[in-house]
């Protein structure tokens, strides 16, 4: 089947199987490799990206199911080479290590601070509450969101 | 590798070995077979279009049936050629006749080269013995006058055949065997 | 210039991570083939048919192998990686099982197709008849041995090994106060969120392989690889791409499947890849931990320890492909920071028909420490005396470093403690959780109803094993410092902390210093990285290396600028005399002066042709020299260095549904010379959230037939946010390792090896009943409280009946 994906503003028609994963299609259909799939059942948050600016994991869509809708994925977040202030509070925040999981914790943020400009820091918590990392114990990845909030 | 198998022919044994022994009818119903053109007696080069998996290939090679004791054995070896790799086959084939049937038994000895002799063994044999099957299937119908059912225009239910999915098969002349054997390497 | 070494600069890997820039595994190999297995669903079975017919008309399918399709030393068994001569009964899997499986997931056959949802298409409709056998689930079944694992490994035991000093029994029966427990830890997992992955491309014309695989030793895989597939080493490279986090799970090499993609890469001369899916690594990777142990100790008054004698069980899985390693360390590691005047430790490694047991952060560690730390807790609940006190009565003490048990650690090396200040790091650690002002925090508690716990556990941990790690230094002509070593990165940083020993130890801007790891080309010796070794090691041997690298620079330099080079200094990548300002030749001119030429290819090279530079009387290169400003050089420890730490919990436990709360979390660490002490904090920090894991809700929960129940991330319950301390106070201590020139020790491991012990005893403090057996969930928290009441019932009818 022929979609339409429209990737971080850029338009992209790809002929697919109508069983095909939106997170396969990405990866590997457009090659945009930085969502990640650590689950494939929805549970790690690995493989979040954004539709029509809400957080969705893309392990549990197909791709014909978004055909012409906006998605964006961590390689959209950054602006003209600058990190935006979700990744740029990451870096600062040292609350990445394998960085497996990130994409998909900087896509939900990204959304959550769009939702909710100043988290408390409980907030913050519920915020990433369902995404997985298995290398920061979350402490610096809290930090982080709070730091994106008051940069 | 070695293959064997064996059928059943509904067709007394006289007519049965002259079928399989008929250019005319073997390139009827040897899968995938385009063209086969006698060469010295017993003797033919051929060319075969076969598919194992998605592995697409047209394979030529000359295949000599030999050691003729009729109506009851003969050998056949062949050797082919073709983008996927390549094959070398001896095959012995045994007839007998039962209630007015034939039953055919064969035992094949094939080397198989190149990227299709990498598609692993039983994958192989699985697409060898499926040919062998198709070509059996289809001398059976020619001997009693059904329609041939190779699969070249429509696949029997069940089986899905690709273009290639006739494997490849057979090589040919005695077809099936050989058959079987290239077919498996077409994979 | 500022120093870098120990300062908490931000990791310079970051922002490939951060703009999806990275390069993973699956990430590569776009127009690879892909491949699925068909693994086993029964724990243990005879493989009696394999009939692929179903499969062939799968539309782009290209390949289906099975053992038969295995030649060589391929059909032979996988490597035993680490014998030992206790390990009397190895036994290894094949690639592909051969007639036998022995747990669910071992693979039988694999399938190649075009894309992965074709290869699955086609595994599926692979019909394998097996005959299945009696499974062997458990370490209580293991020891019955009313079945086996393989027939011909009598009493399932692979291994029994025994380590003593000191007459324990003696010792033991003669000690004023005696104790028995038995205690338990349940199997997890180190469920990084990349799975295993493999991509080979086999080059025809130079029959050469290239191999990319996540794993945690490139030069052990190509080694591996070459022996297995009758390759020249020479002829293969392997290549980590970034790898998405280990734990100890991608230490273990050759798995099956990076054997049979190059198998099947060469065979078919396309490029074909294996990403393991979720499912598949719940049952096909590596599990740990699982052991019973049982402790006689004897001690005296003040809580001394006299004797301690341990026995104990440990479940293996299937097969032993890594050895002995947890056991061993185990029973070395479990002594911790203290002494006991006598010490028996006795193991057995059992078959169980389940995954394969290999290290997982921490490797036996974690078991060790919970044995030590709730038998020290029995002993002070025994004596009515502090927890910290006994503890305090049993360290080692500073003034008797290096401290040697005479015992052998798990690289076959002395178990020689080479520094260490326990007695500093408790109190830093009490002061830290207020450990002596938890009383009142109690009392407030109760006042409210509400039930809080204290705990502490303390650990050594023999980190930055041998045999040696190497590291490559190259000075470009731009000035670019580029740096190799052969052990692999999962995530720790070592881009940056590699760095900031270089730029350091040769001056130059650590913007100018870029960091290869795990790459066959550019460093082709190595062992890996496992054991809180990288630092340590490839630290140790970078350092060398850039210290050659900087002899050389400023000996060429002296030349030019006709000085001795002991009046030289090396800031931000440039040689200068000291105290004469202008006299000064950048490092990348020196590089191209190092290297004589025939042929200039730019204005800098100029400088170093024939008729420009070198004596017309000597060789352009002297005898003793080489071209170019490069060096190589190796650390080789004589043995392990042991970093050490104390964690302690606050726990609060509901009265009433038994859930587990974590109120305060408090670490000390001494690793030794910190190189970024905000990457060793984020390591603690990963490892306490993996320690939660494993104290409070990972298991694996096999049922008796040897099915993984809970084989998912939404039933394996790795922690969220939700379930991490809300901070964790980290502090650390700085005592030197005299064994390398960096005064490092490893920091990888440490946060998650106290964790079952510190939740235990927080538990147990709040609770007041004993906790033996880890993990544990509200659930068995609530069973042990009613069992805890009705045998006090029980207890206080029958002293009323005697009445």
């Amino acid at each position: 089947m022929n979609v339409r994906l429209v990737v971080n503003g850029v338009p992209y028609d790809v002929e697919v199987p109508p069983r095909r994963l939106l997170s396969d299609c990405l990866r590997h259909d457009l090659r945009l490799t930085g969502t990640h799939v650590g689950c494939e059942h929805g549970v790690c948050g690995a493989c979040t990206v954004l539709l029509d600016g809400r957080p969705v994991r893309s392990c549990l869509l197909l791709a014909v199911s978004v055909d012409g809708l906006e998605i964006t994925t961590v390689e959209g977040l950054a602006h003209n080479g600058e990190l935006s202030p979700v990744q740029q509070a990451f870096a600062d925040c040292h609350g990445l290590q394998c960085g497996f999981c990130t994409p998909g914790f900087l896509t939900t943020i990204t959304a959550g601070l769009r939702e909710n400009p100043d988290p408390t820091e409980d907030e913050a918590r519920e915020m990433i509450a369902g995404n997985l990392c298995r290398c920061t114990g979350y402490q610096n990845i809290v930090a982080a969101v709070m730091k994106a909030a008051r940069p | 590798m070695k293959i064997s198998g064996d059928a059943v022919l509904h067709a007394p044994i006289e007519r049965v070995w002259q079928a399989l022994r008929d250019p005319a009818v073997l390139v009827q119903t040897i899968p995938g077979c385009e063209r086969m053109d006698a060469t010295g007696p017993g003797a033919y080069r051929m060319t075969v279009t076969a598919a194992v998996g998605s592995t697409k290939g047209t394979y030529s090679g000359t295949v000599r049936v030999h050691d003729g004791k009729p109506p009851s054995s003969f050998a056949i070896s062949a050797s082919a050629a073709g983008a996927p790799g390549t094959i070398g086959t001896d095959v012995q084939v045994r007839l007998s006749e039962v209630d007015g049937s034939t039953l055919l038994g064969y035992d094949a000895d094939a080397t198989v080269g190149g990227m299709i002799g990498g598609i692993g063994q039983r994958m192989l044999a699985g697409v060898a013995r499926r040919t062998a099957d198709e070509f059996f299937a289809a001398v059976d119908d020619a001997l009693t006058g059904e329609p041939a059912a190779v699969g070249f225009a429509e696949a029997p239910a069940g089986r899905s055949l690709t273009p290639g999915g006739l494997v490849a098969a057979a090589c040919a002349v005695a077809g099936f065997v050989v058959g079987a054997v290239w077919g498996r390497r077409r994979g | 210039m500022t120093k870098m070494f120990g300062a908490p600069i931000p990791r310079r890997e970051d922002r490939r991570f951060l703009t999806g820039g990275a390069a993973f595994l699956d990430d590569l190999g776009h127009d690879a083939l892909a491949v699925a297995l068909v693994r086993s669903p029964h724990a243990h079975a005879r493989v009696v048919d394999i009939d692929v017919s179903g499969a062939l008309d799968v539309d782009g399918l290209i390949a289906i192998y099975t053992y038969d399709d295995l030649t060589g030393a391929l059909a032979e068994p996988l490597p035993l990686l680490i014998p030992h001569p206790a390990l009397t009964h190895g036994r290894t899997a094949h690639a592909l099982a051969r007639d036998e499986v022995n747990h669910v997931g071992e693979p039988v056959a694999m399938v190649v197709a075009k894309d992965r949802y074709l290869a699955e298409d086609a595994a599926e409709r692979i019909a394998v008849t097996y005959e299945p056998l009696p499974a062997v689930v458990g370490i209580e079944a293991a020891r019955h041995a009313d079945h086996l694992v393989h027939d011909d490994v009598p009493g399932n035991v692979a291994a029994n090994y025994t380590q003593a000093y000191g007459d324990v029994d003696a010792a033991i029966a003669s000690a004023p106060h005696r104790l028995s427990l038995d205690l338990a830890v349940e199997r997890s997992a180190s469920t990084p969120l990349e799975t295993r992955g493999v991509l080979a491309e086999w080059d025809t014309e130079s029959a050469r392989l290239r191999v990319w695989s996540s794993t945690q030793t490139a030069t052990g895989l190509r080694a591996a690889i070459a022996a297995k597939l009758g390759l020249d080493l020479t002829n293969v490279e392997v290549i980590t791409p970034d790898i998405g986090g280990g734990f100890g799970v991608k230490i273990v090499h050759p798995w099956p499947e990076e054997l049979l993609v190059p198998m099947a890469a060469r065979a078919l001369g396309r490029p074909v890849k294996f990403t393991e899916d979720r499912a598949e690594h719940f049952v096909a990777a590596a599990h740990e931990r699982a052991q019973l142990h049982h402790v006689e100790v004897g001690f005296d008054d003040e809580g001394r320890i006299l004797g301690l004698d341990v026995r104990f069980w440990h479940d293996h899985g299937a097969y032993t492909p890594y050895g002995l390693i947890v056991p061993i360390v185990t029973s070395t590691q479990l002594l911790g920071p203290y002494k006991p005047g006598a010490y028996r430790v006795e193991f057995d490694s059992l078959y169980t028909n389940t995954v394969i047991v290999t290290p997982y952060r921490g490797a036996g560690r974690p078991q060790g420490a919970f044995v030590m730390e709730r038998t020290v807790d029995a002993i002070a609940r025994d004596l009515g005396l502090d927890r910290a006190a006994v503890r305090e009565a049993n360290f080692i003490q500073p003034d008797e470093m290096p401290f040697d048990f005479g015992l052998t650690f798990q690289d076959g090396r002395p178990l020689r403690y080479d520094s260490g200040d326990y007695p500093a790091t408790l109190e830093k650690l009490k002061k830290l959780v207020g450990w002596d002002s938890f009383e009142a925090v109690r009392e407030a508690a109760r006042a409210e109803g509400r039930r809080v716990g204290i705990g502490l556990a303390c650990y050594v941990e023999g980190t930055g094993v041998g045999p040696y790690e190497g590291g490559h230094v190259l000075i470009e002509t731009s000035g670019k410092v580029k740096v190799a070593t052969g052990l692999t990165t999962q995530g720790q940083g070592h881009q940056t902390v590699f760095a900031q020993i270089v730029a350091d130890e040769l001056g130059v801007p650590i913007s100018d210093v870029e960091v290869v790891t795990g790459d066959t080309r550019r460093f082709p010796y190595a062992v890996g990285t496992f054991a809180s070794r990288a630092a340590v090691m490839s630290g140790s041997a970078i350092a060398l290396a850039a210290r050659n690298v900087r002899e050389k620079a400023l000996r060429v330099a002296a030349d030019a600028l006709e000085a001795d080079t002991e009046d030289l200094e090396i800031v931000e990548g440039v040689v200068r005399v000291k105290g004469n300002p202008g006299a000064e030749i950048a490092l990348g001119t020196v590089a191209v002066l190092s290297n004589p030429l025939r042929y200039a290819f730019d204005e800098a090279s100029q400088a170093a042709t024939q008729f420009v530079v070198g004596d017309p009387g000597k060789p352009p290169v002297a005898d003793d020299d080489e071209p170019g400003l490069e060096g190589r050089d190796y650390y080789s420890p004589p043995h392990a260095t042991f970093a050490n730490g104390m964690h302690a919990v606050i726990v609060e436990t509901d009265p009433d549904t038994a859930e587990i709360r974590i109120l305060k979390y408090a670490v000390v660490h001494d690793c030794g010379k910190l190189i970024n002490p905000r990457i060793v904090e984020g390591q603690i920090h990963g490892g306490v959230a993996q320690g939660v894991g494993g104290a409070l809700y990972e298991r694996m929960a096999y049922d008796e037939d040897g099915q993984l129940q809970n084989a998912s991330f939404m039933d394996f319950l790795m922690p969220y946010v939700t379930e991490v301390p809300r901070g964790i106070d980290i502090d650390h201590l700085e005592t030197p390792s005299p064994l390398n020139p960096l005064g490092v020790k490893g920091a990888g491991e440490a946060g998650v090896i106290p964790s079952a012990a510190v939740f235990a005893s927080a538990i147990e403090d709040a609770e007041g009943i004993p906790i033996t057996s880890m993990p544990i969930s509200p659930s068995e928290l609530f069973e042990l409280r009613e069992t805890a009441t009705s045998a006090r019932t029980d207890s206080r009818r029958h002293s009323e009946d005697q009445r």
